[in-house]
């Protein structure tokens, strides 16, 4: 089983690795853009107290749990021919999939990031009052002390984005050398009964997770080493 | 002066503090003794001004130069010099000021240490150079020495002597040590359940309380010590 898995990820045939790479194309991207969102939204949500915090909090919440065929659905209606994006023609491409994409990891990295920032918000919001220091240099304090969970965040949601396969397969179309990523190929295989592809694609995903978690799980460590007891 | 009047602090409708009037007079040292619960947080945040009361006025706080140091203040994960100097930014010299105010409460050795690696008790000194490196009109310590040990508590006790002797501050601190309060305050507020049980000069309120609650209060802590 090994050597078929090592046969077919570094063999003739160029399918295997060309999935792998669209995987990883989409799911960075899509992880990139969302932190690029959801990061700022939880920080906002987070840091602050204003009108609407808890309506927000509750949308929030809502879209972590979002359904990938409802997001699927919705980008689908919206990018296809008839919808109001009809024109940029994105359905079955790779952008449509990071779109899907960014509408269900962003909350979930807003909603993540929001729980860490008002953990420390209260005392650094105190302690920053009690000499002075207020705003943008106050909020820029707080966000450079949440730097390390930020970052389990960002690597949670692209665990999140490369194990997604609803949404992908709704607005990707699994179209061979395109946009057949991991999770939907898996599927297709092993409908047509071809494990041994299917289980070579498991095995990579696998990999792919394994050292992701080891990461989260790194820097998690690291930060309770830094805080003393 | 700063004046409370009518001030009532509610927190899910439970009434946490309610003080009909209060005047603080500048250059006192005023201690806040009391059990837990007792209202001394909330008073000092409302006077800090990072809890607005649900009613009621605090007047003479404008344009008056406010140092508060919190009950958990945070220690920021960079350098204990910048973790002090962030305060002093603006405000001569930071880097002198900072060193300063650190060898102040015995911190000289620790300058370069990390500020979220410290116990309680040095993350707490390191918190009182953080207020002290400036110049206040009203300072504000809720439980200033709470996690420090005998030695260190002197220490901060003579650093707040030397500083207020300096600026001419106003001093509001809660403790709950009745000893540092007599040590300290010129006057001392007994609170209980959020109200003001009494008020007066610290050597006659220690020596003869008027009010029952008060002198059981001070009799348990006696026992106690």
């Amino acid at each position: 089983m090994i050597t078929q898995i090592i046969n077919l990820l570094f063999g003739t045939d160029p399918e295997l690795r060309q999935i792998i790479g669209v995987t990883l194309r989409m799911s960075v991207l899509s992880t990139l853009i969302s932190a690029l969102i959801g990061i700022p939204w939880g920080v906002a949500m987070g840091a602050n107290r204003f009108n609407g915090k808890v309506i927000l909090s509750r949308i929030t919440n809502t879209l972590m749990g979002l359904p990938p065929v409802v997001a699927g659905l919705v980008v689908f209606l919206v990018l296809s021919r008839s919808g109001p994006l009809g024109k940029l023609s994105l359905l079955y491409s790779v952008s449509a999939m990071v779109i899907a994409q960014v509408v269900l990891i962003s909350p979930i990295i807003a909603g993540m990031t929001a729980n860490i920032v008002s953990l420390r918000a209260p005392s650094i919001n105190e302690t920053c009052a009690g000499v002075g220091i207020y705003g943008w240099k106050r909020l820029w304090l707080t966000i450079k002390e949440c730097r390390i969970p930020f970052i389990t965040t960002i690597l949670a949601g692209f665990g999140r984005s490369i194990a997604e396969v609803g949404a992908v397969q709704m607005v990707g179309g699994n179209i061979q050398f395109k946009t057949r990523v991991m999770t939907t190929a898996i599927m297709m295989q092993t409908n047509m009964g071809r494990f041994e592809f299917a289980i070579s694609l498991g095995a990579v995903l696998l990999l792919i997770s394994f050292v992701i978690n080891s990461l989260v799980h790194r820097i998690q460590e690291q930060t309770q080493h830094d805080r003393p007891a | 002066m700063i004046v409370l009047r009518e001030v009532i602090q509610q927190f899910g409708g439970r009434i946490v503090l309610d003080i009909p009037e209060l005047c603080f007079e500048p250059g006192r040292r005023y201690g806040l003794i009391g059990e837990n619960g007792s209202g001394k947080t909330t008073l000092i945040r409302l006077l800090a001004g990072t809890l607005h009361s649900s009613s009621g006025k605090i007047v003479g706080l404008n344009e008056k130069r406010i140092g508060y140091l919190p009950q958990s203040p945070y220690a920021f994960s960079f350098s204990v010099l910048q973790n002090v100097m962030m305060a002093a930014d603006g405000h001569g010299n930071a880097r002198d000021l900072a060193k300063s105010a650190l060898s102040a409460v015995g911190m000289e050795s620790l300058m370069n240490a990390r500020g979220d690696r410290l116990s309680g008790g040095e993350a707490q000194r390191m918190a009182l150079a953080r207020v002290l490196v400036r110049s206040y009109d009203v300072l504000l310590l809720d439980e200033p020495t709470s996690a420090t040990d005998v030695r260190s508590m002197d220490l901060i006790e003579q650093t707040l002597q030397d500083a207020i002797q300096k600026t001419h501050c106003t001093l509001i601190f809660s403790t709950h040590s009745p000893a540092q309060a007599k040590r300290l305050a010129d006057e001392v507020l007994y609170l209980e359940k959020g109200r003001i049980v009494e008020m007066g000069n610290a050597e006659e309120l220690f020596r003869e309380p008027k009010d029952d609650r008060t002198r059981a209060f001070l009799q348990h802590w006696s026992l106690k010590s």
